[in-house]
């Protein structure tokens, strides 16, 4: 087994203009999604990130402040997943409810040395 | 973990009442930044509630509300130059107050009747309510009443402006102006039924939800004691009766089922019950509207136990009250219709031939449906196929028209 990180890229609720109702509906798909992977012992972790965020370049480190709106590509939040392969992975990710809603789901696997 | 669950629209109904509570304490002129507050809420909590539900997401929203509070007071007097504190001492504790659940009622009760305003254009009133007070989005509003989204967009636009322009206050009018504003409420909730009940539109959950918003909006002024007079218990009996039919009206492919070929027993009996009851309140006085009357008649239908065993005389007898009270050319096709069910062919020619189709608007088919319903009735049979075609022509539904023409070939053996 290996892990897997499911990186959820694009999806912005707010930008949308979702109906609360359509947000009901949204969360009870990840709900349903994560109670399924929990229950199948594949899910190892994961987190939703808030759409703040701090960019920090160059030598000086420079700190600029990036709005969510300004981000087509934001990381919205992230699982790690065990899974045999990439098919698998991928398996998986079918059920990432925001397809629909403009959202990409980078498949990355966990590099582990030895 | 288990998969949690929440209450079926729990965000759509909290939106409303978050919406109505932050008008409340920041005023109507303030609805653009409120609402777009309040959505801001529920696209964090979405996205938070991901990883980490809350034991009670019920209560979560509330605090957020009022945590929205805060920021608004701080948002609006900033502009202003000041900074309040209001976050902790008694205005804290009046603000509070405003989120008990019976002041939370009070505020979706004021904007109900600020959507109901004059100075709405009638159309708008529909498309305001339903966003405002129901937490539909444009984008719902326009499916569930078949409208463009640009469409409602303006109304949303227009029913603001006048908000603003003409200074409307949110409150439940007091003295004379109370029963006037009452009426077109009631009004308005009965057209968010209508919408659900009668659109042909297929989708049978949009339907369901508008029916249920306008039984939910009702069932708010049958709380109050200003707002809870019989017409207002009428209404809600009336559209108990209705919704109590509204599964059996669509087969599970979709097709219109009239109401001879309903399955009675798949009527819902508690909406029922609850109709009877609101019913018995509604004639505690001698006050009676054109609700009491349609009531009696949907609650006739329910009665008789098979299409054959309807009481049609009772029937003829509410319709011609109705049209005494309230008189239009549907009701004058419905009486014809029913004077057709008892037989009194001569009289039908009469009654259909008084009525002007143009007068019947977009249901003008309806009328050349009756035309063939009698002709069939008469045996003749060229007359009844060159009806069905008329109404053939004018139809725009097609759920309608797969009905009409499956009666065509079925019931009348036309083709």
């Amino acid at each position: 087994m290996k892990d897997f990180m499911l990186i959820f890229i694009g999806t912005n609720y707010a930008e949308l203009g979702l109906s609360p109702e359509q947000m009901q509906g949204q969360m009870g798909k990840w709900w349903s999604w994560q109670a399924k992977m929990e229950e199948s012992g594949v899910l190892k972790g994961g987190h939703a990130l808030t759409p703040e965020v701090k960019h920090i370049s160059g030598a000086d480190r420079t700190v600029t402040d990036r709005t969510a709106t300004e981000l087509k590509e934001l990381v919205g939040g992230y699982y790690i997943v065990q899974a045999k392969n990439f098919e698998e992975a991928i398996e998986i990710a079918q059920d990432y409810p925001d397809y629909e809603f403009g959202g990409t789901v980078e498949v990355r696997e966990v590099m582990v040395y030895n | 973990m288990m998969e949690p669950k929440m209450i079926d629209h729990l965000f759509r109904h909290q939106f409303g009442k978050m919406v109505s509570i932050l008008t409340r304490i920041f005023g109507l002129e303030h609805l653009d930044t409120i609402e777009d507050a309040v959505q801001d809420t529920f696209v964090k909590a979405t996205i938070a509630w991901r990883d980490h539900v809350p034991d009670n997401p019920e209560a979560w929203l509330t605090q957020a509300a009022k945590n929205r509070t805060i920021d608004l007071f701080r948002k609006f007097n900033a502009e202003k130059g000041r900074i309040p504190k209001i976050d902790h001492g008694p205005a804290s504790m009046a603000i509070y107050d405003l989120f008990l659940d019976n002041e939370i009622e009070d505020s979706q009760l004021r904007m109900i009747f600020a959507a109901c305003h004059p100075a709405l254009n009638s159309k708008d009133q529909l498309s305001f309510s339903l966003k405002t007070i129901s937490g539909f989005s444009s984008k719902e509003i326009a499916s569930a009443l078949l409208l463009k989204e640009e469409t409602v967009k303006k109304r949303l636009t227009r029913a603001r402006k006048a908000i603003q322009t003409q200074g409307i206050s949110f409150e439940i009018p007091q003295g004379n102006d109370l029963p006037r504003r009452l009426n077109r409420v009631l009004e308005v909730i009965y057209l968010i039924f209508n919408e659900g009940f009668h659109s042909n539109r297929q989708d049978i959950l949009i339907r369901q939800e508008l029916c249920g918003e306008a039984i939910r909006l009702c069932k708010m002024l049958l709380k109050n004691t200003f707002t809870n007079n019989s017409a207002a218990y009428a209404l809600f009996a009336l559209m108990c009766f209705h919704a109590a039919r509204l599964e059996s009206k669509v087969s599970p492919t979709n097709e219109i089922i009239d109401l001879e070929h309903q399955d009675r027993s798949q009527w819902h009996r508690p909406l029922i019950t609850l109709g009877n009851h609101a019913m018995i309140k509604a004639v505690e006085n001698d006050e009676y509207s054109s609700y009491h009357i349609e009531a009696a008649i949907a609650a006739e239908h329910l009665h008789a136990h098979s299409f054959k065993a309807t009481n049609w005389e009772k029937i003829l007898m509410w319709y011609k009250k109705l049209y005494d009270l309230q008189p239009s050319p549907m009701t004058l096709l419905n009486i014809a219709m029913v004077t057709l069910q008892l037989g009194d062919l001569e009289e039908v020619h009469q009654l259909l031939i008084a009525i002007d189709s143009k007068d019947l608007e977009q249901r003008a088919y309806l009328y050349f449906g009756a035309w063939a319903e009698y002709y069939v009735q008469k045996g003749q049979k060229t007359e009844a196929l060159d009806s069905i075609d008329q109404a053939l022509e004018l139809v725009k539904n097609e759920a309608e028209r797969q009905f009409l023409i499956k009666k065509k070939t079925n019931h009348y053996g036309l083709r």
